[in-house]
């Protein structure tokens, strides 16, 4: 197994390179020298930001520059429009505001949609399946944007308006600290998080149920299925006990695929309510031009995706004696 | 070629599909919609109507935020709308208009849309002008005593708790009377408003009646969805995004499948270094999170001269978009192809051919990419929706169009109006956007029971 992992790592190597290497590329199509100069800026004074940023180096030096930094976990790099702070520092605030959000989305989302999958495949074919699937499909056609903008309406602005303010649990916007930094407290989460957790709930629901019950029926065809049932074993205990466990292996797998998108995955939600996590911060410093901040995160992400994928592949292997490491 | 493909098993489980037919009937809708605004342009004819031009866009149908149809608006609302166009009148008739070289266009510049000024001569439009203010003047004084009543009815309960505290008897219930015959005048007042308000728009409608015929009904699809904050028609604007979608959907999802089917079928068939490029390629486009990859593309375009913000060349606004999706999506389709091309390879024909003395490249064009015609259907269609989404996302971001109106834009500019209780332009695009996606999603499930009906 170490093997197969020691290969997988060699073989994401050049994957890695190539990611920082595209990333690099396309910011240094903008030039950010200007938008932190005064308007009428004086060659000499371009000359002199350019060369305080590091910009005037050869790019093969400054894509070395940043790989020795990320090898050597050395992101002390200071952001260009953060007032100084470090990128080290900045991942280290926004990185939980991140998962306090998609951790539990995807948790509830992973076990309502199985739930609804399964009650979806009892009944597969009759008008509750029906009824479900067209649910799904629906609520797959609607924009994630239309899904924030109403769920944050009828969420937080309607209700508070109704009952009041101090009535009404959720925020309309903004952020709190959960466990460290000034008031810190875990009823920030109810406040502040749930609503966009609830939310993105809802909008995975779609996607997850159809390919959770899509799993369930092909299991259903198999043949282990067809002798549970002719032993005269219960229709109830064999979709429940026999083909849930076999439906573990793809339910595991897609889990474990969504898991690198939790970071950037409630980009849009962490916009639209003002929460500084990953993906706020990430599109924010796009938007600025902020290059310590963007190579940074990126490398962070693209390390932590390839790392899932390689752990995904070896868990694989592990749930499924038929899968072989090589 | 489409003889044989209408004979296949698959397309005619597909045609047997009703809900897919209907689906496909409603994207032929939409198509229709695209071409006809596509042809509007193109040959710009805008003889009989401007809808479905860029000048049509920008026109002023309507007072600002004015809700559509079924929605009755609201007292406030009438009034600042009557306030507004009375403005607009006045300050119109306050010169000398006989005076002026230009007296047609100046009457049309209060015109909204179709309904214009009546055809009358102007001493006559100012004698109905000076009718509409003397009927809003008076409406204005019902107003004021309104207010003042309404004054009353909020501090009276203050004053009565006041005279219950000290325990005057007599006190609280003359005040009670009081409270009880201010209500009574207020409903009266508020009847007088209603019927202030009703006059007054009767007397505006006779100086700039209501279109009728052909217009009338052009009219009236402008106003079904009510107006934008700048008086636009929602509803032209909503229509008139189908054809950004349809165009970037398509550009996108033709872009995608085919450098991904050429680059997958490739990697698949000649497989060594190729291949190996190829995956390296899709590993690492697919190692940077899907929305980062975009705004990354996206942003490599803004502040450009001519692919930013152009409003000279509005079409390379959409060149940024296409760059970026393209560049993201063709990744999927790749990886699927190239899986489905390494099966085929093995197979006979594809061995038959080679044993003929075909070509490689010949046998991948003329014997391997046609046999994945299906998966390219699949993707064409799964693609489609994801640029329609994406441009919704990336218009958020404000990455996307800037200065003409997609559904993105729409629903991110309306995005505050909500806590106005003000729903028609996200409602609008949303769900002409909700029905296009809808019926994709259906299609590309009937096509996928059809084509790959063991595909999880």
């Amino acid at each position: 197994m170490w093997g197969f992992i020691a290969r997988k790592l060699i073989y994401n190597v050049p994957v890695y390179l190539g990611i920082i290497l595209i990333v690099m590329l396309a910011l240094r199509v903008q030039d950010p020298v200007l938008p932190q100069l005064s308007k009428n800026p004086s060659p000499a004074e371009i000359a002199s930001v350019r060369e305080n940023l590091g910009l005037d180096r050869p790019f093969v030096i400054q894509y070395l520059d940043l790989l020795k930094n990320v090898v050597t976990f050395n992101f002390e790099e200071e952001s260009w429009t953060q007032g100084g702070k470090s990128v080290g520092e900045m991942l280290k605030d926004s990185i939980p505001m991140s998962l306090a959000i998609t951790v539990p989305t995807l948790g509830l989302s992973a076990i309502i949609g199985v739930c609804i999958a399964l009650v979806a495949a009892y009944f597969r074919g009759r008008a509750v399946d029906k009824i479900l699937m067209i649910f799904a499909v629906l609520g797959m056609s609607i924009s994630y944007l239309v899904y924030i903008i109403f769920g944050q309406f009828f969420g937080a602005f309607l209700p508070r308006q109704a009952f009041g303010g101090e009535n009404w649990p959720f925020e309309i916007n903004g952020y709190g600290a959960l466990f460290l930094g000034e008031g810190a407290s875990p009823m920030n989460w109810v406040s502040y998080y749930m609503l966009p957790v609830i939310i993105g709930l809802i909008v995975s629901l779609g996607y997850d149920t159809r390919f959770y019950r899509a799993v369930m029926v092909e299991e259903s065809t198999r043949d282990y299925i067809t002798t549970a049932l002719a032993k005269g074993a219960g229709k109830r205990k064999v979709i429940f006990v026999h083909m849930l466990k076999n439906a573990m292996i793809p339910i595991i797998t897609r889990v474990m695929a969504t898991l690198p998108f939790l970071i950037t995955g409630a980009v849009l939600m962490e916009i639209y309510f003002n929460i500084p996590g990953m993906g706020f911060q990430l599109i924010n410093a796009l938007r600025a031009l902020d290059f310590p901040v963007i190579q940074g995160f990126v490398a962070v992400l693209a390390a932590m995706f390839i790392l899932t994928v390689i752990a995904t592949d070896v868990l694989y292997a592990l749930v499924d004696p038929r899968v072989r490491l090589s | 070629m489409i003889k044989r493909m209408a004979k296949s098993r698959a397309w005619r489980k597909f045609f047997r599909n009703k809900m897919a037919l209907v689906a496909t009937s409603l994207i032929g809708v939409y198509a229709l919609i695209f071409v006809a605004i596509v042809g509007v342009q193109i040959t710009d004819a805008t003889g009989l109507t401007d809808v479905g031009s860029r000048e049509g866009l920008k026109l002023r149908v309507m007072p600002p935020k004015w809700p559509g149809f079924l929605e009755a608006p609201d007292v406030d609302r009438r009034y600042d709308s009557l306030d507004w166009q009375i403005g607009n009148l006045d300050r119109l008739f306050k010169k000398d208009l006989n005076a002026l070289d230009d007296p047609a266009g100046e009457l049309g510049s209060v015109s909204l849309a179709e309904r214009k000024l009546a055809e009358l001569p102007i001493d006559e439009l100012r004698a109905l002008l000076d009718e509409t203010n003397d009927r809003f003047d008076t409406l204005n004084e019902v107003f004021g005593v309104l207010e003042e009543v309404e004054d009353e009815i909020y501090f009276l309960p203050d004053s009565l708790a006041e005279a219950q505290e000290a325990g005057d008897s007599e006190l609280v219930a003359e005040l009670e009377a009081q409270l009880v015959s201010f209500k009574a005048e207020r409903d009266e007042i508020n009847t007088r408003v209603d019927e202030g308000l009703a006059s007054v728009e009767a007397s505006l409608e006779d100086l700039m009646p209501m279109p009728t015929g052909l217009d009338g009904l052009v009219y009236s699809f402008r106003t079904m969805f009510g107006s934008d904050v700048l008086g636009q028609s929602i509803s032209v604007r909503a229509f008139y995004s189908i054809k950004i979608a349809f165009q970037v959907g398509l550009v996108v999802a033709t872009l995608s499948v085919l450098i991904g089917t050429l680059l997958g079928a490739m990697a698949g068939f000649y497989g060594g270094w190729l291949d190996g490029a190829v995956m390296w390629l899709i590993s690492t486009l697919s190692s940077i999170p899907y929305l980062v990859l975009l705004a990354v593309l996206a942003v490599m375009f803004s502040g450009h001269q001519y692919f930013d913000n152009s409003a000279e060349y509005p079409e390379l606004q959409l060149v940024k978009l296409y760059t970026a999706m393209g560049l993201t999506f063709w990744v999927g389709t790749a990886r699927v192809i190239r899986g489905e091309v390494m099966k085929i390879k093995e197979l006979e024909y594809v061995q038959a051919a080679t044993a003929i003395g075909f070509g490689r490249f010949y046998i991948v064009l003329k014997h391997v990419i046609p046999n994945t015609f299906h998966i390219m259907f699949i993707n064409f269609s799964l693609l489609f929706i994801g640029a329609i989404k994406s441009e919704v996302i990336l218009s958020f971001l404000g990455l996307g169009v800037s200065g003409q109106p997609s559904w993105g834009t729409m629903i991110s500019n309306s995005k505050d109006d909500l806590s106005n209780y003000f729903f028609w332009e996200v409602g609008a695009a949303s769900f002409l956007m909700f029905v296009l996606v809808l019926a994709f999603n259906i299609v590309s499930d009937a096509l996928q029971d059809a084509f790959d009906p063991k595909h999880v």
